[in-house]
């Protein structure tokens, strides 16, 4: 039965001075615990980083592998490429050279490069226009020199040339060649 | 439930606080569990809160959370009404400047939300937790009687009388009395003050020297003639002999008398809130044969004969421990 006009007081144990202490107490802990699992947060995501990062590093490092073998593959297309153009050019500047030395009294009909020699088919006038116009620098180029001549129905002379260049000299060529390139 | 765990940890203490005329009376009960450990009581010279009760009650209260602190109401504005109807309380007491309890939905105690406000204030820097009406202290005081007895039940403190007359349980009519006593302590005041001003008065008393008409004054000279009178040592005589019985009265009987007087103020005041009783048509009157007087103050065997002798009313008088009734009802409210 209710007697008191006034009710009571809550009652409470912890005092208004404990309840502060207790919710600073509080407080700090959450904020420590907040702390802690951010910390422990990061450091799972920096755990993950790391390992992203060494999966990436291996995989670059597999890539650099890669691009390095596919660097040593065009590095050795791009030697290929300066040798076939080299060779190019020699061959370029050999038939130029060649043509350079056909006289216009002469007709070459057709000529065949081989590796150590050069045979040479067409038509000239007379044997003396080919002998002092054309063999005679084929002379001072290749070491070994072979004419043959046949008539033809016009009246001129058709003629195949064989010229061949000692191999022994050749090879000291390239080499001296090779040493001036380095 | 962790409260209750927490609460049988501690030990209950209940704080009574009954104010008197000049002084209060602070009443501690220490209990634990169900086992009372220790009474304590102390008076203290104020009918507020001093220095001296403030520790006295915070030395208890410190002790355990579990402190209750009680308060007798004496406000002036209280009483209890015969009704627990909402509607019917405003022929009684202004409902919205009042509080009130009802008991057993059958009659109700109010007092006034300023002057309850006014305690809860003045207490504030202990805490009130209940403040009880003295009528719920009557009730609970005779509640074997008044269930089966038509009867006068007054409850008699210092300063004020709570009467209720109540007839199988229902309350016909209830009265809350104050004493118009002066109190000693507040004349000692008073002449300590008057004295003050006579001191003050000193410095602007008035020069004898400025009386113009002193002069005037010579004719007293013929009062001396009195003296001639034959029968006036007689007549002194006579004065002294009287002055003496009385004072031999006096001595002997000073604390009667002021017993005397108070015992026949309470009785008046009783008396005339009878005649109340009978005459208000709110109330429904029953005559009453019997007075049963719940006395805290122990000065009753007069009042007992005047209702006897005067009223021709069969008076039963008990004696109460005020303080120990009011933390009995803070035990009840707290349970």
């Amino acid at each position: 039965m209710k007697y008191s006009y006034i009710k009571p007081r809550k009652k409470t144990v912890i005092s208004s001075e404990l309840q502060l202490l207790l919710s600073f107490f509080t407080i700090t802990i959450f904020m420590l615990s907040l702390t802690y699992l951010f910390l422990v947060f990061k450091d799972y995501r920096f755990s993950q980083n790391t390992q992203d990062m060494i999966a990436k590093k291996i995989e670059l490092e597999n890539d650099v592998a890669t691009m390095q073998s596919q660097i040593t593959f065009i590095e050795k297309e791009v030697l290929l490429y300066e040798r076939v153009n080299t060779k190019n050019s020699v061959l370029k500047d050999s038939i130029e050279n060649l043509f350079d030395l056909v006289p216009d009294r002469i007709t070459l009909t057709q000529a065949s490069l081989l590796k150590n020699g050069l045979i040479l088919y067409g038509v000239t006038p007379n044997k003396d226009v080919y002998n002092f116009m054309l063999q005679a620098p084929l002379r001072s180029i290749f070491s070994e020199t072979y004419s043959s001549f046949y008539p033809a129905q016009n009246g001129w002379l058709r003629f195949v040339s064989t010229n061949y260049i000692d191999e022994d000299e050749l090879k000291e060529t390239v080499v001296e060649e090779g040493e001036d390139e380095y | 439930m962790f409260s209750k765990l927490l609460e049988g940890l501690y030990h209950k203490i209940f704080i009574n606080i009954v104010i008197g005329i000049s002084s209060s009376v602070v009443y501690v009960e220490e209990y634990e569990k169900q086992k009372l450990l220790g009474t304590y009581s102390e008076t203290f010279n104020t009918t507020t809160i001093d220095t001296k009760m403030y520790e006295y009650i915070k030395s208890f209260t410190s002790e355990s959370p579990y402190n209750y602190i009680a308060l007798l109401d004496n406000s002036l504005i209280q009483g209890a009404i015969p009704t627990c109807e909402k509607k019917d309380m405003s022929n009684y007491f202004d409902k919205d400047s009042s509080k009130y309890i009802c008991y057993q939905n059958r009659w109700a105690s109010y007092s006034s939300k300023p002057e309850l406000n006014f305690l809860q204030k003045t207490y504030s820097t202990v805490g009130l937790d209940f403040i009880f009406s003295p009528f719920s202290i009557l009730s609970r005081f005779f509640k074997d009687k008044i269930n089966s007895t038509l009867a006068l039940y007054i409850l008699i403190e210092e300063q004020r009388i709570s009467l209720a007359v109540f007839d199988n349980a229902e309350l016909l009519y209830a009265d809350y009395l104050k004493m118009d006593t002066i109190q000693e302590s507040e004349d000692v005041l008073l002449y300590e003050n008057a004295d003050d001003d006579i001191d003050l008065d000193l410095e602007n008393s008035i020069d004898l020297d400025d009386i113009e008409s002193i002069d005037s004054l010579e004719n007293f000279g013929d009062i001396e003639d009195l003296d001639t009178l034959d029968d006036i040592d007689e007549f002194s005589e006579a004065q002294e002999t009287e002055e003496e019985i009385e004072e031999n009265a006096d001595e002997s009987s000073i604390d009667d008398i002021d017993g005397f007087n108070e015992d026949y103020n309470r009785f008046t005041r009783v008396q005339h809130s009878i005649n109340n009783y009978y005459k208000d048509a709110r109330y429904e009157s029953k005559f009453l044969e019997k007075i049963y007087i719940a006395d805290s103050v122990g000065s009753s065997r007069e009042l007992k004969r005047y209702f006897e002798e005067e009223m021709f009313l069969s008076v039963y008088v008990r004696r109460l421990d005020l303080s120990a009734e009011v933390c009995e009802i803070a035990k009840a409210e707290t349970i």
